[in-house]
């Protein structure tokens, strides 16, 4: 972290600084400008009807009663919005969706009729008084059955179908099946292989539940015939895109805006059927419609996280070098498939399975399958599947150290990508650009005395007490990506950066991308600030509302420093080389003989002869030379060139109460490779959040279904948040291995905590119990699963 | 979320009185404090309310039920519910059987095995207290159930057990449930079978 | 439901507004009385982001009736803020990054604020505990002990 006196050395508090951030003014003074706290004249309040069971057929829905009720506007079902084709809508991975019931329901809590009034009051008292009724079906809950002989359909809209979005369809549950790697010479490798081991690992089904739940307000201008929509959404011109491909209003006429939001960790990427209501209301009726979620909507409607099945197998030499590895995954997509990934990647990014490693052959088979639960998949600082991918290859590391008597930092350390292969090619067709695990891990084992902490595990085993350590070393995949292969909805996934200098030398620079907390407002001004030499106090942030930003993909699977802080430092550049020509005319010099120091073009050789960034905005608007043009700005669509490769060195130490099974993590320490590091602060800020998520993935919440497909866990009465009592204090560090084809060598880091952390964690807590020869445990790991376990081995005698 | 029920009951009366009770429908209905028949719709269809407190979720019932056998000579019955919640967000359905037989000393053991399945907010928000609930209903129903069956007998015990039928809560109390459950729990602990 | 008419103090401003029985008292700041600055995140009392200064005591406002706050003396982050001058918890709370997203942090700070008069120099443990009705996504807590220990330092040092 930069110290008191690196900052004062820079003017203006640009890439490197600790600079605070200029967005807490609002937040701090209550004047934070969320969906909810909107207030147009008029406004009426539209809440769900939802499904009390997981499958069924809408047998009849009678709105009778609920449109008597004084203050009740409208009751819209599937069969209001089936004129509009509205009914269903297209996922973004390629799949439909229900936006209301249309003939049957597929998990509980599924939107079945919006009902619109004057007030969130009469909405409430209304919804009780839509009389549905439902004829059940039989209910799939767990993935691993959806794809059995006597599965229900739950699709019936695809009946007969063969194929889908991503190819063929072998089952009526069925989604797509992914392939990646070369399964012929694997499996020859696993033949042959002197040493082999296999692990059944399931990632349980998770909600990533930001502090603010999703909503809009939606209003319609009958007179200009322009729809005006402020919602919670991470990526709000592909919201733009979509609601005017499914409105049929031109684009042009769309705006849509979204002002602060309260967290978003993928929760709000893609389009939910309370927008759509919402919108059709607002046409309807001519007056804005707001529609905001209860947590318990929330939880078990929304964008879920996880449900990975994985079995993985690795196979080795006697001394841990892996030769193969083979992964097998069923993905639980829920009824309808509606993840957020690149669409010519349905499992996402996971083919970066092989991790931190250098495997020589690998290959990977997911079956996505449907199940009666709500729709989602990618989600929570996932990276696009990272996390399941992470947690995979780390677990299986423990687990064939465990099988090879091998020290699990030791395993790491003998399987790694080496300094000098990178660019390195991975057998799964990723270019890793940058890394240095060696360093990274003996820095990281080095700060906490790794072993130190050996030795003490030894003793306290002796003493039959339960200690672990969890080492994990994750190499995770940001920044989509390349046009080439990345696109969502076929967009490419570029973004974008608009500078423009004003004539008194401050500027405001608007992107593509979409803050939910992660501190935008002043990280891209310390990139611009760095770049122009004007204060990062100077330069105005702006993103969200679509009709004044350049169109971007939005801010989730951390791409927001990869491709927009790129784009805003090329943007910068266009200015600075602009701002060079004028500065040679000034002072009557050829751009080539200045120098750029800070702030100013200097002459070479002339340090006398120079103008600063702020007496060159003001000549801007001025007479200039003819060929020059006045103004100075630029816009930059920015196009990476492959994804960045963030990495760390996670080490975890936990003791477990062999009498409760409560697990307390004595230390954790954080070392984050993030390549250039813009703010110190906000970056260990990223990396105590992401942790504290991960915590809470690794020890205690899970989306739980009875087996009637009854959500149990819909609330926080028993959806686990860890408050500021179980959350330890993080420590962090670093290391800088900067990419070499970004623009400022930053890689990203919001999702890095949450990737290697949960495997951090699990892998600490399965370690003590290690040498009672346990190769796996199940998470979340809960104080009464770590019981049982102590329980069964007899430990708590 | 499913509930599976096996209770047994001794009642200190002969068992064609314990028979001529369960048999009759309504006034089943009216050992369970909270539920009533509100119609007969066919030769054994009638519909019905129940209002019960499970945790956080009040519900108020409403459904059909279904005499599906009638044995006379085993004195054994069988009936389906379901039903759903007025405000639509809960339902439950429920399958029953239930037989008495004379006992020892001329008494006789009311014997029965219920198996509920409940989906909706109960189940979302109740499901950690549903068996417990359960359990007590059902308890507080064979109490209850005795007591009218002795009553309609003659002498002392029967004017005691009269007395104690008129006392009856016509409101399922919450705290009463509560209570059973919390005291239930206590009495497993320590080895005891409370009266299941 | 015919409405009830209140009188409650926010901020040190009296106000006169018609309630519904049933309506929760954080409606009534946000909707009738235009103070968004509190937020609702759930609706079982867990999250705290509605917590207002009520009487002199935290208090979720979710949990509680506009009726129950007939006549009350409540303080929302609004009025943290004393004419422009940060009040040192959020002098705090900026000084040492601790907030991200910013929607847990009006019910974190007047949290806190209360906690502070109830306990001027807490240990990390105490504060840990003292803001456990509370939860955050963002920051992990961290940096939240440390604003409220600068908020601690700086307001016994006044």
């Amino acid at each position: 972290m930069a110290t008191p006196a690196e900052e004062l050395k820079d003017p203006v508090e640009g890439v490197g600084c600790s600079r605070k951030r200029k967005e807490d003014a609002r937040f701090i003074q209550g004047r934070g400008n969320y969906v909810d706290d909107l207030k147009l004249p008029g406004t009426v309040f539209g809440t769900f009807v939802r499904s009390p069971i997981a499958h069924g057929k809408v047998v009849s829905v009678n709105k009778e009663a609920a449109l008597a009720l004084p203050g009740v506007l409208a009751v819209l079902t599937a069969e209001d919005l089936e004129p509009l084709s509205l009914h269903w809508m297209p996922t973004l991975a390629g799949d439909k969706q229900m936006v209301l019931a249309d003939g049957k329901v597929c998990f509980q809590y599924q939107e079945v009729a919006f009902v619109i009034a004057e007030d969130r009051y009469v909405a409430a008292d209304a919804i009780e008084l839509v009389e549905v009724e439902y004829e059940e079906l039989p209910v799939i809950i767990d993935g691993r059955h959806s794809m059995d002989d006597d599965a229900p359909v739950i699709r019936e809209d695809l009946q007969g179908q063969d194929a889908g979005a991503h190819g063929e369809r072998i089952h009526h549950n069925h989604v797509f099946r992914w392939d990646v790697g070369d399964a012929e010479a694997t499996d020859k490798a696993f033949e042959g292989a002197p040493v082999s081991v296999s692990e059944d690992i399931t990632y349980q089904r998770v909600h990533p539940c930001p502090m603010e739940t999703c909503g809009c307000v939606s209003d319609f201008d009958k007179i200009s015939g322009e729809l005006t929509v402020y919602l919670t959404s991470q990526a709000p011109h592909v919201v733009r895109t979509v609601v005017s491909m499914l409105s049929g209003i031109a684009e042009s006429k769309v705006h849509v805006i979204a002002p602060d939001i309260g967290g978003g960790f993928g929760n709000k990427v893609g389009v939910y059927p309370g927008y759509v209501c919402a919108i059709v209301g607002s046409i309807v009726l001519g007056r804005p419609v707001k529609w905001i979620e209860t947590r318990v909507e929330n939880l078990a409607a929304t964008a879920f996280a996880r449900d990975y099945h994985m079995r993985g197998e690795l196979a080795a030499d006697k001394d841990g070098r892996i030769q193969a590895l083979r992964v097998n995954v069923i993905a639980d997509h829920g009824a309808f498939d509606a993840c957020a990934d690149p669409s010519k990647f349905p499992a996402g990014l996971f083919a970066i399975v092989t991790g931190s490693y250098d495997i020589p052959t690998a290959f990977a088979r997911v079956d996505g399958v449907y199940s009666n639960k709500a729709p989602g998949g990618v989600a929570y600082r996932c990276s696009f599947r990272v996390t399941e991918a992470s947690y995979l290859i780390e677990r299986m590391m423990d687990v064939l150290a465990q099988k090879l008597g091998l020290d699990p930092a030791e395993i790491r350390s003998r399987n790694f990508i080496k300094v000098e292969q990178f660019p390195y090619q991975s057998c799964l067709g990723w270019e890793y650009d940058s890394g240095d695990y060696h360093t990274a891990m003996d820095q990281a084992l080095e700060a906490i005395d790794y072993q130190g902490l050996r030795k003490e595990q030894e003793e306290k085993r002796a003493n039959g007490e339960l200690m672990g350590i969890g080492v994990a070393f994750f190499t995770e995949i940001v920044g989509a990506g390349p046009t080439k292969n990345c696109d969502i909805l076929g967009i490419g996934m570029v973004d974008s950066c608009e500078i423009r200098v004003h004539p008194t030398g401050s500027a405001i620079a608007r992107l593509g991308t979409k803050s939910q907390g992660q501190g935008h407002e002043t990280t891209y001004a310390q990139i611009i600030a760095t770049e122009l030499g004007i204060p990062s106090d100077d330069i105005q942030i702006e993103e969200g509302d679509t009709a004044t930003a350049p169109y971007g993909l939005g801010t989730y699977g951390s791409r927001s420093t990869p491709v927009g802080g790129a784009a805003a430092a090329r943007a910068a550049r266009k200015v600075k080389d602009k701002a060079r020509r004028i500065a040679a005319a000034m002072m009557e010099v050829s751009p080539a003989d200045l120098v750029w120091e800070t702030d100013r073009f200097v002459v070479k050789g002339l340090p006398d002869q120079s103008r600063t960034i702020k007496d060159i905005a003001m000549a801007a608007y001025q007479h200039l030379p003819e060929g020059l043009g006045q103004g100075l700005e630029a816009v930059e669509y920015y196009d990476p060139p492959n994804f960045t490769f963030p990495f760390g060195a996670y080490l975890c130490v936990v003791d477990i109460d062999r009498f409760t099974g409560e697990v307390s993590i004595r230390r954790f320490y954080a070392l984050d490779d993030c390549g250039t590091r813009i703010n110190p602060m906000i970056i260990e800020g990223q990396v105590h959040g992401g942790l504290t998520e991960a915590l809470s993935i690794a020890l205690g919440q899970e989306l739980v279904y009875d087996e009637d497909g009854n959500i149990l866990t819909a609330s926080f009465m028993d959806y686990f948040l860890p408050t500021a009592v179980e959350t330890p204090h993080w420590e962090t560090d670093f290391t800088v291995t900067p990419s070499p084809h970004h623009p400022i060598g930053a890689k990203g880091v919001g999702e890095s905590p949450n990737v290697g952390g949960v495997s951090a964690i699990s892998n600490a807590v399965i370690d003590a119990f290690a040498h009672k020869g346990v190769t796996h445990l199940q998470m979340p790991h809960t104080a009464y699963a770590v019981w049982k376990k102590i329980n069964e081995l007899g430990m708590n005698k | 979320m499913q509930v599976k029920l096996e209770k047994r009951y001794v009642i200190d009366a002969p068992v064609e009185a314990a028979w001529t009770l369960l048999r009759d429908i309504d006034s089943l209905a009216d050992c369970m404090p909270g539920a009533s028949i509100t119609e007969q719709t066919g030769d054994n269809q009638y519909k019905g309310t129940v209002a019960v407190k499970v945790g956080p979720v009040n519900t108020a019932f409403g459904g059909t039920i279904e005499v599906t056998e009638l044995d006379e000579s085993n004195h054994s019955m069988a009936l389906s519910a379901k039903g759903k919640d007025k405000s639509g967000t809960s339902n439950a359905s429920m399958q029953l059987t239930a037989s008495v037989s004379a006992a020892d000393g001329g008494g006789c053991e009311l014997v029965g095995n219920s198996e509920i399945k409940v989906m909706g907010k109960m189940a979302n928000f109740g499901a950690r207290m549903i068996n417990g609930v359960a359990d007590q209903l059902i308890n507080q129903f064979l109490t209850n159930f005795s007591n009218r069956v002795v009553a309609a007998g003659e002498g002392e015990a029967a004017q005691a057990a009269a007395a104690k039928v008129a006392e009856q809560p016509q409101a399922l109390n919450p705290f009463t449930i509560l209570w059973g459950m919390i005291a239930g729990f206590f009495r497993r602990l320590f080895g005891g079978k409370d009266a299941s | 439901m015919a409405k009830k008419l209140i009188s409650l103090t926010v901020n040190g401003q009296t106000h006169e507004v018609a309630v519904e029985p049933r309506e929760l008292l954080i409606h009534t700041l946000r909707e009738q009385l235009n103070l968004t600055g509190s937020h609702i995140g759930c609706e079982t009392s867990h999250c705290g982001a509605c917590t207002v200064d009520f009487n002199g005591e935290s208090v979720k406002s979710c949990t509680l009736l506009a009726v129950q706050a007939d006549g009350a003396d409540i303080l929302t982050v609004e009025g943290l803020a004393n004419d422009g001058v940060l009040h040192p918890v959020q002098e705090g709370f900026t000084e040492k990054h601790g907030l991200q997203c910013g929607f847990c942090t009006p019910g974190m700070m007047i949290r806190v604020y209360r906690f502070l008069q109830e306990n001027p120099s807490p240990t990390e443990e105490e504060i840990r505990a003292g803001i456990s009705g509370n939860l955050c996504r963002c920051t992990g807590y961290q940096n939240i002990v440390s604003a409220v220990q600068y908020a601690a330092d700086k307001m016994s040092a006044e």
